[in-house]
C-alpha cells in the first residue's frame, strides 16, 4: 500500500530468528532480579508506612538492633541530607531529592506502604520480624486521595509549598503545562456541531509480574556492586549514586534479566537503601519487594479527570479541540502531564487548539512512566469524544478521521511540524481490513480509535568486537526486555553479511560499556539498533582495511561483500578473505578488531496506531467480552518481525485490562484494597481473543533500517477502541474507566 | 554566528517560570551558547535545561547542542516529554 | 525453631532438604535448593510463575508448604527438558516467540506441558482455560496459545510416528 520507492531485499531485517537468550528461558536458567544471590548475602526487610499521610515523631529501632543475627537497621536519617543531594542530581526530569525520600522517608509519610525503616538479618524471616519490631511514632495527618479534593482550597498539603505550583499560594499542583493555538471559544461558538464530556478513571498498576529486588554490597573502600534489574542499569547506577552521593564510577551495577518492567523500572526503590545496609553490615544485603509491597508503594501510571470540547463544521471538518485534564502525580512530582498534553489532539489537523494539564500532588505512591505515560488517558477521552461527533454528524467514524488525519507537514501541538508518519496510510490499512466490513452478532459491537506516541532516541552504546575465528559479539548498554539481543544482532548480521548466529549479543553491565539510556521510551531498537549499525559498519571497514594491507593493495579496492573482503581491482582482484580469515590474522595485522560506537540517537519518529474492537456485551450481567481485535501500527521497519507483532499484542491486552478490569481501589482511611493480583484483575488467557496485527512500514529515513518505535502506541488507542464499541453493542456511553460488570450493568439498567 | 538574530519561541511552562515572554531574539553561535543567553535572562534556565528541555532548530529536535546555528532561523525551546 | 527434615523425588532426583515448618515450596526450591526457575510473582497463588508438578498434578509452589511434599514427586521447569533437548512446548515457545521478557515462561511451560500430557488435542478454548491461572504480561497470550497449540499438534505427529 505504501510502495517504496526503491524495493530494498535484505539478508535478515524482518525475519523471526530464535532469540539468542531464548534456550536460557524456556529452562529456567536465565537469572532475574529475584534469583541472584551473593555469597555471604544477608535477607533484608523494609517497614512501611500504615498511614496514607503522617508526621513521623520518632523511631526507636533498639529492640530490632538487639535481636540476634539483625546486622544493620536504617532509616531516611541515614541516608545524605538534602544540601548534600543537590550538588549531585541525576539525570532526567525526577529531583534526585524525592527519589531519595521516596526510597526511605524523611520526615514525613505520604502515602501508605512508603518505606520508613530497614533492617538485614541473616534470614528472610529474622529480618521481617525485625522490621516488626521497629516502633514508630507518628502523628496522623488528613489525607487526600482525589484530583478535586486535592486541589480544594482546604486541602491538606502534601508539599509545603508545592513545588513549581502556578499560584501563589501553596497549592498540590506540582505541574501544569498548556499547548494550543488560535481562538478555540470563536471556533467553538461558530461550529455545526460540538461534543463535550468529562472522562474519568482511578490509576492502573503496570503489572510487570517480576517483583523488584536486588543484591548491594558496598565495601570500605567505597566501591559497591548491585545485582538488580531494570529498564537501565546505568540509571539505577547515577540515581544511586547521587541519592547517596558517592562518584558513579564507584559503582559497577550488572544486569540480571529483567521480568517486565512498561516505564515502572525506570527508577530506584531499593538500591540505595541495600546499600546503606551492606555499608553498615559489611556485607552484600538482598532487598526485595512482596507483590502487596509493588502495588502500594511503586509508581503507578496516574488516574485522570479529562474535560474534552470538540467542534466540527457540517461536513466533519474539525474546528476546535479543548482538552483540560487533571493526573494524580501521587506523593511526588510526576511527569506524565507534559506528554499527555503533547499526544492529546496532534494526530488531527485543528486549526484552534487548547490543551492544558495539571499535575496533582495527593496521598497515593508517586505516579511513575507506564507505557506511553500520560498518552492513554486523554486518547480515551478525545478519541470517545470523535467517536461521540461522527455519531452526531451522521459519519462514517473512520471516514470522519481520515478526513482530519494530519500528514507529514502538519503542526503538532507543540506547533512543530510531523516529519515521515504513517497516520494516513494505518487509516487506509484498516479500512480495506476485512475486519471493519466483517459481520456482528447479536449484543455486539465495533469500536474503533486511533492515537500516537512520540518516541526517543538519546544515548546508547555499543561495543562489538571480532573472535580470532570470525564470530561476531555485540555488547549493549540496554537492557533486553522483549527480544532487543535478537534484533541488534539481526541489524549486525545484516551490516556484515554474515548467517545470524555468527552474531552474539550480551547486555553489558555499567563498568563493561559505556553509558546508555533505559530500555523505555520505544528507543532501543531505535538509538541502541542505530550504534550498533555504525559499529557493525566500522567493523566491515576495519575488516576490509586488514584485507587492503594484508595484499598491499589500496584500501579502496577492498570491499566487504557476503560476509567476506574481496578486492575488486588490480592484480589482486577477485582475492577474498572471510572474516575467520581476516580476524584469524589480525594479531598480526594491527591487533584485535573492535569497534564502539557512542551516540545520541536523533531523528526519531513517532510511532500512530489504529485499532478495530469487536465486543460482545453481556446484558444480563454487565459482562464485556472481546470477540475480535486488530491493531494496525506503523512501525516504521521491523526488524525482528515476531516481538513487533508481540510488542503490539501485549500493548492491546493492557490497554483491554486497563478498559475493562484495572483500578486501584483505595477506601476512605487512605489504604489499598486491592494490592494482589486476584483484586487487581489483569487479563488472562481466557478474557483474550488472538490479536490480529498490521505492521504498516513508513521507513524512518533517519534511521539505516528505517526503524521507529514500537512498544508503547499499542496501549494508546484501546480504551476508546472498547469504549466505542460499548457504545455501538448498547447505545450507551462510558465515560468512567474501567467498563467493570457492575458499571456496565448500571448504564443498561439505569441504576447509574 | 547568525548572519540575522535567532528567533526564539519560547512554549510553556518555561515562557511563565523563566522569561515572562514568549518570543525572544538572540545571537548565539550554538545551542550551548543560546542556553547561556537564555539563562542571563531567565535566571535558573539553564540549571534545569538537560533534565527538561527540548530544542528544536527550524522544526527540527536537535539533542546535539554543539551544533552551529549559521543559517539557522528559528530555536524553539519546549518540554521534554518523559517515555516508558 | 524446629526444622523439618523432608525426603522427596525433585526432577526424578531423590533429595533431602531441612526447612521451616511455614516455609512454602517454593521457599525451599528457590532459597534452599537453588531451582530458581520457578518465580514468586505474587505468593498467594494468583499469578502462576510458580507452577510445578507434586505427584503429577499442577499446583502453584508458592500455595504447597515444603513440608507437604515430604514422600513425594516435585517436577519443575529445570527438569521438563532431557539434558540438552528441549521438549516440544519450550521448542515452539521459542519458535513462536511466545515470550518477551520470560519471567512468567517456566510457569506457562510446566502448565502447557501438564494441559498436553492430559489432552492432546485441546482446542483453543481448552488451551486459554487451563491456562487461565498463569498472568503474563508481556504478550496478550496469542503467541503464547499459538506455541501450545502448535506443540500439541508435534506431540500428535511424534505419537503417531512412534
Amino acid at each position: 500500500m505504501n510502495a517504496p520507492e526503491k524495493i530494498e531485499t535484505f539478508r535478515h531485517i524482518g525475519t523471526r530468528p530464535v532469540r539468542p537468550d531464548g534456550v536460557d528461558k524456556v529452562t529456567g536458567k536465565a537469572l532475574y532480579g529475584t534469583d541472584f544471590k551473593a555469597p555471604g548475602m544477608l535477607w533484608g526487610a523494609i517497614l512501611r508506612s500504615p498511614h496514607p499521610h503522617a508526621r513521623i515523631l520518632s523511631i526507636d529501632t533498639r529492640a530490632a538492633e538487639k535481636l540476634a543475627g539483625v546486622k544493620a537497621v536504617a532509616t531516611g536519617k541515614d541516608l545524605p541530607t538534602l544540601e548534600s543531594l543537590v550538588m549531585h542530581v541525576g539525570e532526567g526530569a525526577s529531583d534526585i531529592v524525592d527519589i531519595s525520600h521516596n526510597c526511605l522517608a524523611f520526615d514525613k509519610v505520604l502515602y501508605e506502604g512508603h518505606p520508613v525503616a530497614a533492617v538485614a538479618a541473616i534470614t528472610p524471616e529474622l529480618a521481617r520480624e525485625a522490621a516488626a519490631l521497629i516502633s514508630v511514632e507518628y502523628e496522623v495527618l488528613p489525607h487526600v486521595l482525589g484530583l478535586e479534593e486535592a486541589l480544594a482550597d482546604d486541602a491538606p498539603l502534601i508539599r509545603e509549598p508545592a513545588k513549581g505550583g502556578t499560584g501563589e499560594t501553596p497549592s498540590n499542583v506540582a505541574m501544569d503545562v498548556t499547548m494550543g493555538r488560535g481562538e478555540v471559544e470563536a471556533a467553538l461558538s461558530g461550529a455545526a456541531v460540538v461534543v463535550e464530556g468529562r472522562y474519568t478513571m482511578e490509576p492502573v498498576h503496570q503489572g510487570y509480574i517480576e517483583p523488584h529486588a536486588c543484591v548491594a554490597s558496598w565495601n570500605g573502600d567505597g566501591q559497591a556492586q548491585i545485582w538488580c534489574s531494570s529498564q537501565g542499569h546505568f540509571m539505577v547506577r547515577s540515581l544511586t549514586a547521587s541519592v547517596l552521593a558517592i562518584p558513579q564510577s564507584d559503582i559497577r551495577v550488572t544486569p540480571l534479566e529483567i521480568g517486565g518492567g512498561f516505564g515502572g523500572k525506570t527508577t530506584v526503590y531499593l538500591e540505595p537503601v541495600a546499600m546503606i545496609l551492606s555499608r553498615k553490615s559489611g556485607r552484600p544485603v538482598r532487598l526485595g519487594m512482596s507483590r502487596e509491597d509493588v502495588f502500594r508503594a511503586t509508581g503507578p501510571a496516574p488516574g485522570a479527570i479529562i474535560d474534552v470540547r470538540l467542534g466540527a463544521d457540517a461536513d466533519g471538518t474539525l474546528v476546535a479541540a479543548e482538552v483540560t485534564f487533571k493526573y494524580h502525580s501521587g506523593a511526588f512530582a510526576a511527569n506524565d502531564a507534559g506528554a499527555g498534553v503533547s499526544s492529546a489532539i496532534g494526530h488531527y489537523r485543528i486549526a484552534n487548539t487548547r490543551v492544558s494539564g495539571i499535575e496533582v500532588l495527593c496521598n497515593r505512591p508517586a505516579a511513575k512512566a507506564y507505557r506511553a505515560p500520560g498518552a492513554p488517558q486523554v486518547n480515551f477521552a478525545v478519541e470517545s469524544a470523535m467517536d461521540e461527533l461522527a455519531i452526531r454528524l451522521g459519519m462514517d467514524p473512520l471516514e470522519l478521521r481520515m478526513k482530519n488525519a494530519a500528514r507529514p507537514g502538519d503542526l503538532q501541538t507543540s506547533g512543530l511540524p510531523w516529519g515521515e508518519i504513517g497516520w494516513m496510510q494505518c487509516l487506509e490499512a484498516a479500512k480495506a481490513h476485512p475486519h471493519w466490513s466483517a459481520p456482528l452478532g447479536p449484543n455486539q459491537g465495533r469500536g474503533i480509535a486511533g492515537g500516537y506516541w512520540g518516541n526517543y532516541g538519546g544515548p546508547s552504546t555499543v561495543n562489538l568486537s571480532v573472535a580470532e575465528d570470525g564470530t561476531f559479539t555485540v555488547a549493549t548498554g540496554s537492557p533486553d526486555i522483549g527480544g532487543s539481543r535478537a534484533s541488534m544482532a539481526i541489524m549486525a548480521a545484516e551490516v556484515l553479511e554474515v548467517p545470524y548466529e555468527q552474531v552474539r549479543c550480551v547486555v553489558a553491565d555499567t563498568s563493561s560499556i559505556g553509558l546508555s539510556f533505559v530500555t523505555g521510551g520505544s528507543r532501543t531498537t531505535f538509538a541502541t539498533g542505530m550504534a550498533t549499525v555504525e559499529a557493525a559498519r566500522e567493523v566491515k571497514r576495519l575488516l576490509c582495511e586488514r584485507a587492503a594491507r594484508t595484499w598491499q593493495v589500496p584500501a579502496q579496492h577492498v570491499e566487504w561483500r557476503d560476509g567476506h573482503a574481496v578486492c575488486t581491482s588490480g592484480e589482486r582482484q577477485g582475492s577474498k578473505m572471510s572474516a575467520a580469515q581476516v580476524a584469524g590474522s589480525s594479531l598480526h595485522s594491527g591487533g584485535p578488531v573492535t569497534a564502539t560506537s557512542a551516540l545520541s540517537a536523533q531523528g526519531w519518529l513517532p510511532g500512530f496506531g489504529f485499532h478495530i474492537c469487536d465486543v460482545e456485551v453481556d446484558q444480563e450481567t454487565g459482562h464485556v467480552s472481546i470477540v475480535r481485535y486488530t491493531a494496525v501500527q506503523d512501525v516504521g521497519r521491523a526488524i525482528h518481525a515476531d516481538y513487533v507483532e508481540g510488542q503490539i499484542q501485549g500493548g492491546v491486552a493492557q490497554g483491554i485490562g486497563w478498559a475493562l478490569n484495572e483500578t486501584y481501589i483505595y477506601n476512605k482511611d487512605g489504604k489499598l484494597e486491592n494490592p494482589g493480583f486476584l483484586d487487581y484483575r489483569m487479563p488472562v488467557a481466557s478474557d483474550m481473543p488472538m490479536i490480529d496485527t498490521v505492521m504498516v512500514e513508513v521507513p524512518n529515513p533517519v534511521h539505516p533500517y528505517g526503524v521507529k518505535g514500537v512498544g508503547e502506541v499499542p496501549i494508546v488507542p484501546p480504551l476508546a477502541a472498547v469504549a466505542n464499541a460499548v457504545r455501538a453493542a448498547t447505545g450507551k456511553r462510558m465515560r468512567s474507566l474501567p467498563m467493570s460488570p457492575d458499571k456496565v450493568h448500571a448504564a443498561l439498567h439505569g441504576e447509574g | 554566528m547568525s548572519a540575522s538574530p535567532l528567533r526564539i519561541v519560547i512554549m510553556p511552562p518555561f515562557d511563565k517560570e523563566f522569561f515572562g515572554a514568549e518570543r525572544l531574539s538572540l545571537d548565539a553561535g550554538n545551542l550551548f551558547e543560546l542556553i547561556e543567553k537564555l539563562d542571563a535572562q531567565g535566571p535558573g534556565f539553564a540549571k534545569i535545561a538537560r533534565a527538561r528541555v527540548h530544542l528544536a532548530v527550524d522544526g527540527v529536535l536537535e539533542t546535539d547542542w554543539t551544533r552551529p546555528l549559521a543559517d539557522v532561523r528559528e530555536v524553539i525551546v519546549l518540554p521534554r516529554v518523559g517515555g516508558g | 525453631m524446629n526444622r523439618i527434615h523432608v525426603n522427596s523425588t525433585i526432577n526424578g532426583d531423590v533429595t533431602e532438604f531441612l526447612c521451616d515448618p511455614g516455609a512454602s515450596l517454593l521457599d525451599v526450591l528457590r532459597d534452599t535448593l537453588h531451582l530458581t526457575g520457578s518465580k514468586e510473582g505474587c505468593g498467594s497463588g494468583d499469578c502462576g510463575a510458580c507452577t510445578v508438578e507434586l505427584d503429577g498434578e499442577m499446583v502453584c509452589s508458592c500455595l504447597v508448604l515444603a513440608a507437604e511434599a515430604e514422600g513425594r514427586t516435585v517436577a519443575t521447569i529445570e527438569g521438563v527438558a532431557e539434558g540438552s533437548v528441549l521438549h516440544p512446548v519450550q521448542q515452539k515457545f521459542l519458535e513462536h516467540a511466545a515470550l518477551q521478557c520470560g519471567f512468567c515462561t517456566p510457569g506457562f511451560i510446566v502448565a502447557a506441558k501438564s494441559l498436553l500430557d492430559r489432552n492432546p488435542n485441546p482446542t483453543e478454548t481448552e488451551v486459554r482455560y487451563w491456562l487461565a491461572g498463569n498472568l503474563c504480561r508481556c504478550t496478550g497470550y496469542d503467541k503464547i496459545v499459538r506455541a501450545v497449540m502448535d506443540a500439541a499438534a508435534e506431540l500428535r505427529q511424534e505419537r503417531t510416528a512412534a
